[in-house]
């Protein structure tokens, strides 16, 4: 499914260049260095210098075909994949009408506030956007998406609707694991005016994810006649919803950012996660200092194993599965961009994260360029 | 902090230094009247049309033209990196695409001069017969 629609938007792109049409190639970069503090471990850096895990090259092909209808693609290359070139998004663009506009192929799962560019560091001021929200993996879906953007008075609305399938992969306790969603619908929608803007994200879909390392447990479980225990563990077409509420403030040089999202997986041992940030921020000229401060916490389900005799001798082995859910992590950003040219940024961010649960404390200091062409 | 005092310091001199105007201009037979909101709307690609319904096509100074970044603060109220980092939020998303680019006030007036629909701005100074004047900043 993906492979054709991928396969589609690249002949499309190819045959336009042929025919009539305006092309556009645009690209961005990201050359990112950093080193956690002796012993610590983050967001893919360990306490030797590392240039590679957050540098990444992309490529974007946008082709006018006429008649309101347009083809994107975007290639991107991630140090932290050995720079091997995957499409992000390849996806059709057909203008309905000057508020109306249809999207349809691979597109950006819609869940955050800078989902959409959160790989196009040049957009906004942080080194990274904040893991502790940014974190949930399904991150791009194929489908089509229904915009909607008016204007009334000095206020922007930008309405969105999805609708589509993810393919992919994600970690289940540690492993790897073949995931799906299929039926996502969802919506948002964003009203802003000069300085504030605020956005509503919520959506749902049946989740399925194939965790080898769970079934031996949920087999033994259905053998004892416990299928409704294996079920309440397993991701066998559960509801999962996400919803999410962002803010923005820009306004005489301060800058004020934050959001909010709560995500759950009905039926399974999945916890349930609240995450937020709140990031400020001033500009003085070309230097933009900031500092942010993220919490993501979530709540395990003890209730799946509640009910089981204590000396079931499951019991401690979903125990452990249900108990490996339960996360209390904070942590604070000091950073600073630095425009040093028209078309580049600098930036520098140091970032500790707590661990509540392991009482761990996690150090690490990263500096890199932003550039688009 | 004194830091942060020299470095502002050192931009709001830098902004004093470039005092010329800046003016909007469209084609003569364009009977628009444009506010700077309606500038903004144009320029920031939230609106495609002239008050009159007509069809608007914006066009930009390159960054070295010296009335580009006059025009980015003055009129849009944000600086030329602000403005590519909003650019290419929408162009990496397929959600926009940012004004074609002139590299001089004169070509700005030619190509002005030669399109009833555009809209674009050069140093006041440098303002002809060719083109009519909808707004100064």
């Amino acid at each position: 499914m993906k492979k054709t629609w991928v396969a589609a938007c690249v002949a499309m792109a190819c045959c336009a260049t042929t025919a009539t049409a305006e092309v556009n190639i645009n690209g961005f970069a990201s050359i990112k260095a950093g080193k956690a503090s002796s012993g610590d471990t983050l967001y893919g850096y360990t306490d030797e210098i590392d240039f590679k895990n957050e540098s990444l090259f992309a490529l974007q092909v946008q082709s006018d075909l006429g008649e309101k209808l347009s083809v994107t693609a975007q290639i991107m290359a991630r140090g932290r994949n050995d720079f091997d070139a995957e499409f992000e998004w390849a996806f059709l663009t057909y203008q309905l009408t000057d508020e109306w506009r249809l999207n349809a192929g691979r597109l950006r799962t819609p869940f955050y506030k800078y989902s959409d560019f959160r790989d196009v560091g040049y957009a906004y001021d942080w080194l990274r956007t904040p893991q502790s929200v940014y974190d949930l993996g399904f991150n791009t879906i194929e489908g089509v998406s229904l915009y909607h953007s008016s204007n009334f008075r000095n206020m922007q609305s930008n309405l969105q609707l999805v609708f589509g399938a993810y393919d992919g992969e994600v970690a289940v306790v540690g492993t790897e694991s073949p995931a799906q969603i299929n039926n996502i619908v969802g919506a948002t929608w964003e009203l802003s005016q000069d300085w504030l803007s605020m956005r509503l994200a919520y959506l749902v879909g049946d989740v399925s994810i194939e965790a080898s390392s769970l079934n031996p447990l949920l087999q033994a479980l259905s053998n004892l006649g416990l299928g409704s225990v294996a079920q309440s563990i397993d991701f066998n077409e559960d509801d999962g919803s996400f919803f999410g509420v962002g803010l923005n403030y820009d306004r005489n040089d301060w800058l004020m950012v934050a959001e909010y999202t709560h995500v759950k997986v009905e039926d399974s041992f999945y916890a349930n996660q609240d995450s937020y940030y709140l990031s400020l921020g001033r500009r003085f000229g070309a230097f933009t200092p900031y500092v942010s401060y993220e919490k993501d916490e979530d709540d395990a389900k003890p209730e799946i194993y509640a009910a089981l005799p204590a000396n079931f001798p499951l019991r401690p082995t979903i125990a452990t599965i249900v108990n490996s859910q339960w996360f209390d992590n904070s942590t604070w950003n000091l950073g600073l961009r630095y425009d040093f040219h028209p078309a580049a940024a600098f930036k520098v961010q140091f970032s500790s994260a707590k661990d509540k649960f392991t009482n761990s404390k996690d150090s690490l200091m990263a500096l890199g360029v932003d550039l688009v062409f | 902090m004194n830091w942060f005092k020299v470095m502002t310091l050192t931009a709001a001199l830098a902004a004093n230094t470039a005092f010329a105007e800046v003016a909007v201009i469209v084609h003569p037979s364009n009977a628009a009247t444009l506010d700077q909101a309606e500038i903004t709307r144009l320029f920031t690609g939230r609106g495609a049309t002239f008050n009159n319904g007509n069809k608007a096509t914006p066009l930009n100074l390159s960054e070295s033209a010296a009335a580009r970044a006059d025009f980015d603060s003055k009129v849009l109220g944000k600086s030329s990196s602000q403005m590519k980092a909003y650019w290419s939020k929408l162009v990496f998303t397929g959600k926009g695409t940012p004004p074609k680019e002139l590299n001089s006030d004169a070509d700005m007036k030619a190509a002005v001069a030669a399109d009833a629909n555009a809209i674009g701005y050069i140093d006041a100074a440098a303002v002809d017969a060719t083109v009519k004047v909808v707004a100064k900043f």
